[in-house]
């Protein structure tokens, strides 16, 4: 039970700096995950407030106390490693308790809470075998197990999925999820994957060459990316973004595209923008098929890639290639004319110089 | 169903083998003549009577029995090949410490490491002369930094006194292959992946603990392929004995091995060295199996998970 300050935190190689003033509040019992390209200074931020990792400048506290030349076995902090960092030598039993035994844990304390964390992952079956004998999937969950019994303050997840093939990433993204529910500790997760940090994610940082360029919910930055980094990043598929300009006519406010194509904006939101060129955020799933009587937008398909579900439509409007996610066989093959449309509220402008949201 | 017609050349398989054979021959052969033929040789000579100008005769025991209750040397020399092998633990003991701050972000590691090692290529003939001329009574460094120190008064004749005579010969042999030890120990240590000691640390477990509950179990394929090496050198280093002390003084540092040469080449008991070397064999079998044995019978392996 603790909440997680970082306070300008600032972390430099030498001369160069790679985190640059890190901002974050983590609420008690908050499931937070940094997402961001690698080489955005996400696990080193999770390092710092591990103790692996100096901090070169700003605070990092854990409750009320400040961390910052605490050590890592005194700040009450469990991590999970990317490839599981398991004692290759001790038995899983051995694994999970290794901890408590530094921790001035009886041996009778020690074989109940290494049960109970087994039974909750489901692992109580490979106590005595050794990491080699264990599968990726499995040994994910001696990882966790040894890190939920020690029954930190703060659980600290450094990629920890990122080593499984596909399928099972998915699995285990539900395991987490649900022992989420099981055991409420606060926990900051670090993963590049959007997907993740999505469905996992109570509120999501997200990183860019060491700076946050937005904090919020998973819907909040799907529905209002800050910039045009947050905008590219996270969606299934990505967001279009294209050059256009803002015009306010006798028709009302619109952004025009390539050599033409007119989006209605919403009444009087980007007034003040009138005549500025700007990059346009349009999420492929946002384009929708139009049908007869709603002003469309008329192109030409150049990729079709059916899904089953879906069909995702790469075409041509007015001199801008467009993504567009669309019901299935409404479009069959590359030159078929494409026909969408955009609810003006989901039109997403950017500056085009700063990367900031209008 | 029809079998391929040409015999046995036919089969894809009977092929490969032939090709195996052909690539394996020389390596036999070479092997055979130089290993296995002489040692059976000797395992024979070594129940027989027999001398350059004499026909063999068979003697059953003779030897051994000669060995056992006649033979005072062997016994010092027997005791000296063991304390020889007793201090190898202690070589790779320094060994692991030197891998340890080599391995640290220590400046200049790197240059540590390469003057570590530069011993062990040295020929052991030239270490016993580098060696002899340090120990030296009258113009050794050795002597001449302890007298300048203070430490004595007067010079000790490390390899002409009986008690000093062991230790300076084990001494110096340590200080040839403990590069060696540490190349391998270094080797180890850069296999633990980094993030077991953050796991460790952030698990609470003490610098103490994570040395022994991390580094010297991942550690112990290293561990003991230096047993074993340091096993095979003790038994072998008969350069650095013949080149320094040549056995002396009186048997002090009288190895099995010098003991053999000895009794081969200096005193033409060809049948009774073979006798000793049989003896030396054995013994070398047991030690090494025994040694793979408590490895796990993974000596030189890299444990993952």
């Amino acid at each position: 039970m603790a909440t997680v300050s970082l306070r300008s935190v600032r972390k430099s190689y030498d001369a160069q700096e790679v985190v640059h003033g890190v901002d974050l509040e983590v609420a008690d019992q908050e499931f937070v995950v940094l997402v961001g390209p690698s080489g955005c200074g996400k696990s080193t931020l999770l390092r710092m407030i591990a103790g692996l990792e100096d901090i070169s400048g700003g605070e990092i506290a854990i409750g009320d106390r400040v961390v910052n030349e605490i050590d890592p076995k005194d700040r009450d902090v469990a991590m999970v490693f990317q490839d599981y960092a398991l004692y290759p030598h001790l038995t899983v039993f051995q694994n999970i308790a290794f901890s408590l035994q530094y921790r001035g844990v009886g041996k009778a304390d020690i074989a109940r809470r290494v049960a109970q964390a087994a039974a909750i992952l489901d692992i109580e079956s490979l106590l005595d075998r050794k990491p080699r004998q264990l599968s990726g999937g499995q040994r994910q969950r001696v990882a966790m197990g040894r890190a939920i019994v020690r029954e930190p303050k703060v659980f600290l997840f450094d990629e920890p999925l990122s080593n499984l093939d596909a399928k099972l990433r998915v699995q285990m993204r539900t395991e987490i999820k649900k022992l989420r529910e099981r055991v409420r500790t606060t926990a900051i997760y670090v993963t590049h994957d959007q997907v993740e940090a999505m469905t996992l994610a109570d509120r999501i940082v997200l990183m860019h060459n060491g700076r946050v360029e937005q904090i919020g919910t998973p819907e909040d930055v799907y529905d209002e990316p800050a910039t045009l980094f947050v905008a590219g990043f996270v969606g299934a598929s990505a967001m279009n973004l294209v050059a256009g300009r803002v015009e306010n006519g006798a028709q009302g406010c619109a952004v025009i595209l390539g050599n033409g194509a007119r989006l209605a904006l919403p009444a009087s939101r980007f007034e003040a923008h009138a005549d500025m060129p700007v990059t346009v955020g349009l999420r492929p799933e946002h384009l929708h098929w139009s049908h007869y009587g709603t002003p469309s937008l008329q192109g030409t398909a150049r990729v079709v890639e059916p899904l089953g579900s879906d069909t995702l439509v790469v075409f041509d409007l007015a001199g801008c290639e467009l993504q567009a996610r669309l019901p299935p066989r409404l479009v069959r093959r590359a030159g078929d004319p494409v026909s969408v449309a955009i609810a003006p509220e989901a039109i997403h402008l950017f500056d085009p110089a700063t990367g900031h949201r209008l | 169903m029809t079998r391929p017609s040409g015999g046995w050349w036919a089969t894809r398989r009977n092929r490969q083998f032939a090709l195996i054979v052909c690539f394996l021959l020389p390596s036999l052969v070479v092997f055979f003549l130089y290993r296995l033929l002489p040692l059976g040789w000797n395992v024979i000579l070594s129940f027989q009577a027999w001398s350059p100008l004499k026909p063999a005769q068979w003697i059953g025991l003779e030897n051994y029995a000669e060995m056992w209750a006649y033979d005072d040397v062997f016994w010092v020399a027997l005791k000296n090949t063991l304390i020889f092998i007793a201090a190898s633990p202690l070589a790779i003991a320094a060994a692991l410490g030197i891998a340890l701050l080599v391995n640290s972000d220590l400046k200049g590691a790197a240059v540590y490491r390469t003057i570590v090692f530069l011993s062990y290529p040295l020929m052991a003939v030239a270490v016993g002369i580098i060696w002899r001329w340090m120990y030296d009574e009258r113009g050794g460094i050795i002597n001449y930094a302890l007298r300048a120190s203070g430490l004595t008064t007067r010079p000790i004749g490390f390899l002409q006194d009986f008690d000093w005579a062991l230790p300076s010969v084990i001494f110096a042999e340590v200080w040839q292959v403990i590069g060696f030890y540490m190349i391998i120990l270094l080797t180890g240590l850069q296999s633990i992946p980094p993030n077991l000691y953050e796991a460790a640390h952030i698990d609470g477990a003490p610098a103490r603990a994570r040395f022994f509950r991390i580094t010297v179990p991942m550690l112990r394929p290293s561990l003991f392929l230096c047993a074993v090496v340091g096993i095979l050198n003790s038994f072998g280093s008969f350069d650095l004995v013949y080149i320094m002390t040549n056995g002396g003084p009186g048997h002090a540092t009288e190895l099995l091995i010098t003991h053999i040469y000895k009794s081969a080449f200096v005193q033409s008991k060809f049948d009774y060295a073979a006798a000793l070397t049989v003896v030396q064999f054995g013994l070398l079998v047991i030690l090494t199996v025994a040694a793979n044995r408590a490895a796990g019978g993974n000596v030189g392996a890299v444990e993952r998970d």
